[in-house]
């Protein structure tokens, strides 16, 4: 994508204290070990709202899938069906390689979650972590349109933090743009045009939104007003926590998702026992061939 | 459980929740493919280090306060595994012996297999039985945690230098008069040093009625119905009274000794005669200020008398205790720091007189708060020549650290009751029969009127006991302002 206008200084933001929910989603993958025909991966989702100060949470899973060569379409297929029975829309690429796995299931169960979130959510700010784009591996446009249309509907704004990125304005990371300008601000970065099938449902921000040198991409859904889009990050400023420019509830709804080793190690003894399978320390190839000079990763 | 670690005497074992040990308990290795099995006592209980688990506390505790309320929608139930591994606990424990052919040896040269091993507790009646901690002159000192009775034969007190201690109120008066009544039901005698007038009704049951240790109860007040009649005295004793309670200097110390053999020639051996022999003794005047003063020290104490009926009650209960065992409760309560020492030193030298002379078999002597009234020189005597002679000593204190580094080291049992300060901890944990890790940690953890038994007794197996209770008249309780007010 490529840059053209960047539509300095940035606007000054000014919270909004009105009572507005907030809710945001994220997920997260792992894999917790291989076997002799694939590999055994984890997933987790968790949904965080904020009304009336207080956070609750929802989190689904673990689930747990043995991902072989032979089952990974009928797998991914199979979630992809029952996540999104009323989409008009079928992944016909074939499923992801096994290596994508994880992290592909967990993007089928993010959708699943944003779409729910936006048709339980009135009247709020829904937050998404990463950004708007749509048409890549694991985001469909028409599934993402469905999401933004739901969330409208119910009278939300979809806002989409992305925590890292490419963009680039006259070589500069565009996050340094708002290097010395004071916070809470937005800064517009227009004139961005994805290749396709790369399509992009929201229009792109920069935002600082506490003291510090972070900033964030910020996607907002393109579909709704220009003063809405400004009032709808005005009031996340006046209804959540920030720390350097994140907002709790998506930095909630990342801890509660996260796999912890000790998680990691519950489901290894869960899986232990219910499959009977013994788990075995595969050798650290590194370590085997150069000894102290092999500082490959460690396997377990 | 899993073996998990090993290093020195210490091995380390990885416990799941739903194993429940404590410390204190005792638990066996047993490694079947050598026929040999690892006898260790828990010190102390952990948290598993698992990794991830700070990350899993923060997580419940975004903003310190208060904890994020929500569901959890889990199908395939995990959360159960992932608090079973969180409370996954980790037991420090220390060998205690090796069981090999069925014999106990206190070997830890040898390492059991960790995947092959199996651990399991190991009741404390089955370590008693193994350890064969019976005898034939029991004591039961009280119920271990599986409420099964804790005997100790009495013989391994014989000869034996005990320590009793523990902080205010744990129970220390008590455990010494569960000693001392099983004791003289197995015809000992025995001496306490009474400094607060808690034993003075060993012989009384709760209700104050007469119990059935009564009879072998002798209470000796000093200068009420324990007096000394100079003719009773060995002149070494009574040297030794004016020397170490009352400091007399060397050369006054001679010129005593003359006038001593003075009079014990002339057969005049009497406060009145004493007092007159000084008064016209020729002699440097500082000497006779100095024998005058020590003198009337004497003289105010009211322990001396001239009357030989009167002085005779100590002899007469030590010889009723020798034939049917009795205690001879020296009641220190409202003697003065002086008095007290001098009571001390005339009671030890006559003790030794009387064993030397083997007129006493032996005697068990309970001295509480030592410090308060024995003389420095007294600690190693006590330990080497008294023991010797025939007087086995049991020290009572709460403050350990007043008790000699020596008498730690050589103390054959050890009965420590609750502490929780880390310096009374490090005093004890001097004494050889233990290591300072096990005093530090379990003791630390001990509820009133539980203790920590360590040492001959136990053939060095430490074990928690819940003092038995007795029908005595407790005379130990505290005066209180606000006792019996409205």
């Amino acid at each position: 994508m490529h840059i053209t206008q960047i539509g300095l200084p940035p606007t000054p933001l000014v919270p909004r204290t009105e009572e507005t929910a907030v809710a945001a989603v994220d997920t997260s993958s792992i894999t917790i070990g291989e076997t002799c025909k694939g590999i055994v991966i984890a997933v987790r989702g968790a949904s965080i709202r904020k009304q009336k100060r207080r956070y609750r949470y929802l989190r689904v899973g673990p689930f747990i899938f043995h991902i072989t060569e032979e089952n990974k379409k009928e797998v991914y297929n199979a979630l992809q069906r029952a996540h999104f029975i009323s989409s008009h829309e079928h992944n016909h690429n074939g499923s992801p390689s096994l290596l994508q796995m994880p992290t592909r299931v967990a993007s089928l169960l993010e959708r699943w979650l944003q779409t729910v979130l936006s048709k339980t959510t009135s009247n709020g700010l829904v937050l998404f972590d990463g950004s708007l784009t749509s048409g890549i591996a694991d985001t469909s446009t028409q599934r993402m349109k469905e999401t933004l249309n739901n969330a409208r509907k119910r009278g939300n704004v979809v806002l989409a933090f992305s925590k890292m990125t490419n963009l680039r304005f006259n070589g500069y990371l565009i996050t340094d743009a708002l290097r010395g300008y004071k916070p809470p601000c937005i800064l517009e970065i227009a004139g961005l045009k994805p290749r396709p099938p790369v399509v992009l449902l929201g229009d792109v921000y920069l935002v600082k939104l506490t003291k510090g040198n972070y900033a964030f991409r910020l996607d907002i859904d393109k579909e709704i007003y220009e003063e809405q889009k400004i009032e709808a990050v005005e009031k996340l400023l006046g209804n959540d926590l920030f720390s350097q420019s994140y907002p709790e509830t998506l930095r909630l709804a990342h801890i509660f998702c996260t796999f912890t080793a000790n998680e990691v190690i519950a489901m290894q003894h869960f899986i232990a026992r219910k499959y009977d399978l013994k788990i075995i320390n595969r050798p650290n190839m590194h370590r085997l061939l150069f000894g102290p000079f092999g500082k490959g990763e460690h396997y377990s | 459980m899993k073996l998990y670690k090993k290093d020195g005497n210490i091995v380390q074992i990885l416990s799941f929740p739903n194993e429940t040990v404590e410390k204190g308990d005792y638990l066996i290795i047993e490694d079947s493919s050598l026929g040999k099995a690892l006898i260790v006592q828990t010190i102390d209980v952990q948290f598993a280090d698992v990794p991830g688990i700070l990350e899993e506390l923060l997580r419940s505790l975004p903003d310190g306060g208060e904890l994020i309320q929500g569901e959890d929608f889990d199908p395939l139930e995990i959360a159960p595994h992932i608090t079973y591994i969180q409370d996954a606990r980790l037991l420090r424990c220390k060998i205690r012996a090796t069981i090999d052919n069925a014999s106990l040896s206190p070997s830890s040269s040898w390492l059991p297999s960790r995947a092959q091993s199996i651990i399991k507790k190991l009741p404390i009646p089955t370590l008693l039985k193994l350890a064969k901690i019976d005898g034939k002159l029991p004591i039961v000192l009280g119920n271990t945690k599986e409420s099964s009775p804790l005997t100790i034969d009495a013989s391994f007190l014989d000869g034996k230098l005990n320590i009793i201690t523990g902080k205010k109120e744990t129970g220390k008066s008590h455990l010494s008069k569960l000693l001392m009544v099983n004791l003289i039901h197995y015809g000992a005698t025995v001496v306490v040093f009474d400094l607060n007038g808690e034993y003075v009704s060993l012989g009384m049951t709760s209700d104050g009625k007469r119990n059935t240790y009564s009879n072998k109860i002798h209470v000796l007040t000093p200068s009420q119905n324990f007096k000394v009649a100079l003719k009773q005295l060995h002149l070494h004793v009574l040297l030794n009274i004016l020397i170490h309670a009352l400091h007399l200097p060397g050369t006054s110390a001679r010129e005593f000794r003359r006038i001593w053999r003075s009079l014990k020639e002339r057969d005049i051996l009497n406060l009145h005669e004493l007092g007159e022999v000084i008064r016209n003794w020729s002699c440097n005047n500082f000497v006779r200020d100095a024998l005058f003063s020590r003198y009337y020290t004497l003289l105010n104490s009211g322990f001396f008398t001239d009357n030989i009926a009167e002085a005779m009650i100590l002899e007469e209960s030590l010889f009723k205790a020798k034939k049917e065992g009795g205690v001879i409760v020296i009641n220190l309560r409202n003697t003065s720091s002086i008095d007290r020492q001098i009571v001390v030193e005339y009671l030890l030298g006559n003790l030794v007189e009387l064993l030397r002379s083997w007129k006493l078999k032996a005697v068990f002597l309970f001295a509480e708060e030592a410090h308060l009234y024995l003389r420095e020189t007294y600690w190693d005597d006590i330990v080497t020549r008294m023991r010797h002679l025939g007087i086995f000593t049991t020290f009572v204190t709460n403050q350990p650290n007043t008790i000699h580094e020596n008498i730690y080291r050589q103390a054959d049992n050890i009965f420590l009751l609750n502490f929780t300060n880390e310096h009374d901890l490090e005093a004890v944990s001097r004494a050889a029969r233990v290591d300072a890790e096990t005093v530090k940690s379990i003791a630390k953890d001990l509820p009133p009127r539980h203790c920590l038994v360590l040492g001959k007794v136990v053939k060095d197996f430490p074990i928690v006991v819940k003092v038995r209770a007795l029908d005595i008249k407790t005379m130990g309780e505290t005066r209180l302002f606000f006792k019996d007010m409205n």
